[in-house]
């Protein structure tokens, strides 16, 4: 079943780091947040952590991170939250989690760092566009149509002056 | 190891759809290689081309290429400089034409291949100034800081930019390997200026990432994720691509000027070509074994669906939690379609019921034969119908009491009436399982079928139908050689076992291919003066959509109480009426044209339940299933374009756009746990 979600689904793991939204430096940790797709549109989106040691820039791979986001209006508040993970990502030096954004415009998010004797919590923003329609965003998928149409026609053609040719030399 | 470089190490991408295309090759070429001259060079060669491929696109080199130049210049040193020549030194040609379909690379294929200005283009393309030049391109352009820049920050363009580079190494060491059948076009010298000025050229680059003392591309600079700054991660960069790059070009020109000092020895006697063309002969074995491994199939499904009816009636009545849940409506339904794609109709061949209908037959010794007014489809279209309404009506999918009694049902129903009708009565004329998966195996890619017809024509006995004491005959009444398609056929490989002369097999067809002739057929006639095979084909094709739509919230929101029946009746019934009746004298043969794009709705549906919403898998099947569907109408209305092909055409691009549009819905995922 594995590999099966593996053939069809893509990739087992999602998050493959993508654009740098923000890096923060708080307490002993540098934090940096990806986010992939580029730009970020409404619906699911990729966000992964780097956690690294102010000053050596090591890697911290033993922390909980979790991320915050929220989106306040004039009269709703928009919050997801998740937990960030190794096994979400692609890149196992990075924490990766999905998230499901279902608003545009400004986003707030939270990240919280804690390992056995350290913790921070650094915010930042992201800006959320407007989902793609899906026609658009699955294009490739409905170009094969007309591109193995004209290929098909092009083939027809080619089969026509062939066949002419062998005609015309008997 | 330090647990950071652990981590790294265990950074592999793993995409999918990288994955599949990698081992499709290597089967093509595996196919090919094995029907030809099996030169074990050669295909370590290709192997390992496939295996760089992998390296680079999906080890931790891919996973990092976003942090550390210089994981992203080894990707593309792979990428431009081992994997192509690898392919090339495989001479890939002429092994992957070979393990392609046969009418595919004569028909599609063919054409292009013998076109003279292709040819020529082509020529042109890979002589060395070209090739030189468009590699050159490649590599500079994409090296400038806006392009390199725009891959960094879109993966559509990331990948643009790995596959450029990829097929521009193609295209460069083309001239150097010369893989093309025949005489070499060029003296083997020309690679050495050739390799130099290409050294040349990367020096210069390399000198550039080394030298310049400013960071390239910004993007780098970001994050700082080792000790290394961004600089220093450039000029380790230039400095990979320098040494390595540099390797790669000279070795081969060191090469080619000691070839051109030595005097070439005599060539050895080539080998005499060894084609093997045991393929008959290496089945035999199998197909005899063939009886005894359905028997073991429907024995394992008997048991699997006893334990289904047991869990349903006696279960926790939660359908996810139940085997009479998940695994009829969402597994069994999905590995079947896999089943009928990839091989034919697998499902036949292990049906559960056949053990219970043998049984009873032996009980009872049935006598009568089925009555003629229903040797026809119309009662199991009757039945499909009735299936498609109850499916939305009673939510069969999350009753696991409701499926245990149907299982139940079918059960009986096949005993009784193999029980007292002679024949495969139940399977040729009630099972609307079977009709289902007869129809659909129509796209099947094999069929039983007769290996060699001059064989038949000799044949005095038709054991295939008559039967013999190692196995009864065809008890659907398809005569091997006068049988095409899989219509009615139940996969039960009685013919295979009674033929004496070991001529039937489960043979490799062109997926729909057989729609195209309306020629008779054993046991079936003519298709396009069987109304109720046209009717069969149509409620499937149309079923699909309708059966599909039922879980998309406009339509479910809408469907209630008589809603239900309506809408079943005018989706499955009433529409393809209307489309049969406006489709005038032609409907007879072209409805027949709509079977390839409602498998695909079938097939992408039930991927849905399997796998979740995968959009551009759904997406593709429905291609497949237009595109096929237009090619079997457009071969079928026989150059009336305007008259006929047109109309057809345009209910299959309807009934693809209905398709799309489901898709694009939000969907419940029936019967699974939220």
């Amino acid at each position: 079943m594995r590999l099966i979600s593996l053939l069809v689904l893509g990739t087992l793991a999602f998050a493959d780091g993508g654009k740098v939204q923000f890096q923060r430096k708080a307490g002993a940790f540098n934090i940096t947040l990806f986010s992939t797709p580029t730009p970020v549109r409404s619906g699911r989106a990729d966000f992964s952590v780097m956690v690294q040691k102010n000053g050596t820039e090591t890697p911290v791979l033993d922390a909980d991170v979790r991320l915050h986001l929220i989106k306040r209006e004039a009269n709703s508040i928009a919050e997801v939250s998740a937990r960030a993970r190794h096994e979400q990502a692609s890149n196992k030096l990075l924490y990766a989690a999905q998230v499901d954004l279902n608003a545009t415009g400004k986003w707030r998010v939270e990240i919280s760092v804690q390992n056995a004797t350290e913790s921070a919590l650094v915010t930042g923003e992201v800006e959320v566009l407007p989902a793609e329609p899906p026609l658009l965003a699955h294009w490739p998928y409905f170009a094969v149509l007309p591109v193995l149409a004209i290929l098909f026609a092009v083939n027809q053609v080619l089969k026509r002056r062939r066949a002419k040719g062998a005609a015309a030399r008997r | 190891m330090e647990s950071a470089a652990v981590a790294a190490l265990q950074s592999w991408t793993l995409n999918g759809q990288v994955i599949a295309l990698l081992v499709i090759g290597a089967f093509v070429y595996w196919r090919g290689w094995w029907r030809g001259e099996r030169d074990g060079t050669r295909l370590s060669a290709f192997l390992s081309s496939l295996l760089i491929l992998f390296l680079a696109t999906e080890s931790p080199l891919d996973a990092f290429d976003s942090l550390f130049l210089s994981a992203h210049m080894t990707q593309h040193l792979l990428l431009m400089m081992i994997a192509p020549p690898l392919l090339l030194f495989s001479r890939p040609m002429l092994p992957m034409l070979r393990g392609l379909p046969r009418a595919f690379v004569k028909e599609g294929l063919g054409p292009f291949l013998s076109c003279k200005q292709l040819r020529q283009f082509f020529g042109w393309l890979t002589s060395p100034v070209p090739a030189w030049i468009v590699f050159a391109l490649s590599t500079v352009l994409w090296h400038l800081p806006r392009a390199y820049e725009l891959a960094l920050s879109s993966t559509a363009w990331h990948g643009a930019q790995h596959a450029t580079f990829f097929w521009s190494g193609v295209l460069f060491w083309w001239p150097v390997i010369q893989p093309g059948l025949g005489k070499p076009r060029w003296p083997k010298w020309v690679a050495i200026p050739y390799l130099l000025f290409a050294d040349i050229l990367n020096t210069l680059l390399s000198v550039v990432f080394v030298f310049s003392g400013n960071l390239l591309y910004p993007s780098y600079a970001a994050v700082r994720a080792s000790h290394l700054t961004a600089l220093e991660d450039q000029s380790l960069a230039g400095l990979i691509m320098w040494v390595p790059g540099s390797i790669v070009y000279l070795v081969p020109a060191f090469v080619l000027v000691v070839g051109l000092f030595t005097t070439p020895r005599m060539q050895q006697a080539s080998a005499p070509r060894r084609v093997h063309r045991s393929r008959l002969k290496s089945n035999s074995l199998w197909w005899k074994r063939a009886p005894l491994l359905r028997r073991v199939a429907q024995s394992a499904m008997l048991l699997v669906a006893v334990a289904v009816v047991w869990d349903g009636f006696r279960g926790q009545q939660v359908a996810a939690l139940n085997l009479a849940g998940a695994l009829p409506w969402i597994h069994w339904r999905a590995l079947s379609m896999l089943a009928l794609l990839v091989v034919g109709n697998l499902f036949c061949l292990s049906c559960p019921f056949m053990l219970v209908r043998d049984a009873g037959r032996r009980l009872f010794t049935p006598k009568l034969r089925w009555p003629s007014v229903l040797r026809n489809k119309w009662l199991p279209a009757g039945l499909i119908v009735l299936y498609l309404w109850a499916y939305e009506a009673f939510s069969l999918w999350d009753s696991p009491w409701i499926t245990a009694w149907i299982i139940s049902g079918y059960f009986v129903a096949a005993l009784l009436v193999d029980s007292v009708f002679r024949g495969a009565s139940f399977c040729k004329y009630v099972c609307p399982i079977g009709q289902y998966h007869f129809v659909v195996s129509l796209v099947s890619p094999r069929e039983v079928a007769v290996k060699d017809k001059a064989v038949c024509r000799s044949c005095r006995t038709y054991d295939c139908i008559r039967g013999n004491e190692k196995a009864r005959g065809c008890e659907l009444y398809l005569f091997q050689p006068k049988k095409a398609s899989n219509l009615d056929c139940t996969f039960c490989l009685d013919c295979v076992k009674a033929c004496p002369h070991d001529n039937v097999g489960l043979m490799a067809v062109t997926p729909a291919k057989t729609l195209l002739s309306d020629a008779y057929r054993s046991g079936i006639g003519r298709l396009s003066k069987r109304a109720d095979m046209v009717a069969l084909a149509l409620l499937l094709v149309f079923g699909a959509f309708v059966n599909a739509a039922g879980m998309v919230d406009p339509v479910m929101m809408w469907e209630q109480g008589w809603r239900v029946g309506a809408f079943v009746l005018a989706g499955a019934v009433a529409l393809p009426l209307a489309v049969f009746w406006l489709g005038g004298k032609h409907a007879r043969r072209l409805a027949f044209a709509l079977v390839p794009l409602g498998v695909s709705m079938w097939a992408a549906h039930l991927a849905y339940h399997a796998l979740g919403e995968v959009l551009w898998l759904q997406i593709l099947l429905l291609d497949a299933g237009l595109l096929l569907t237009l090619y079997t109408a457009w071969r079928m209305s026989q150059g009336a374009l305007l008259k006929v092909f047109a109309p057809w055409a345009s209910v299959a691009c309807l009934l693809f756009s209905t398709g799309v549009w489901i898709f694009f819905q939000p969907m419940q995922m029936r019967g699974m746990m939220p």
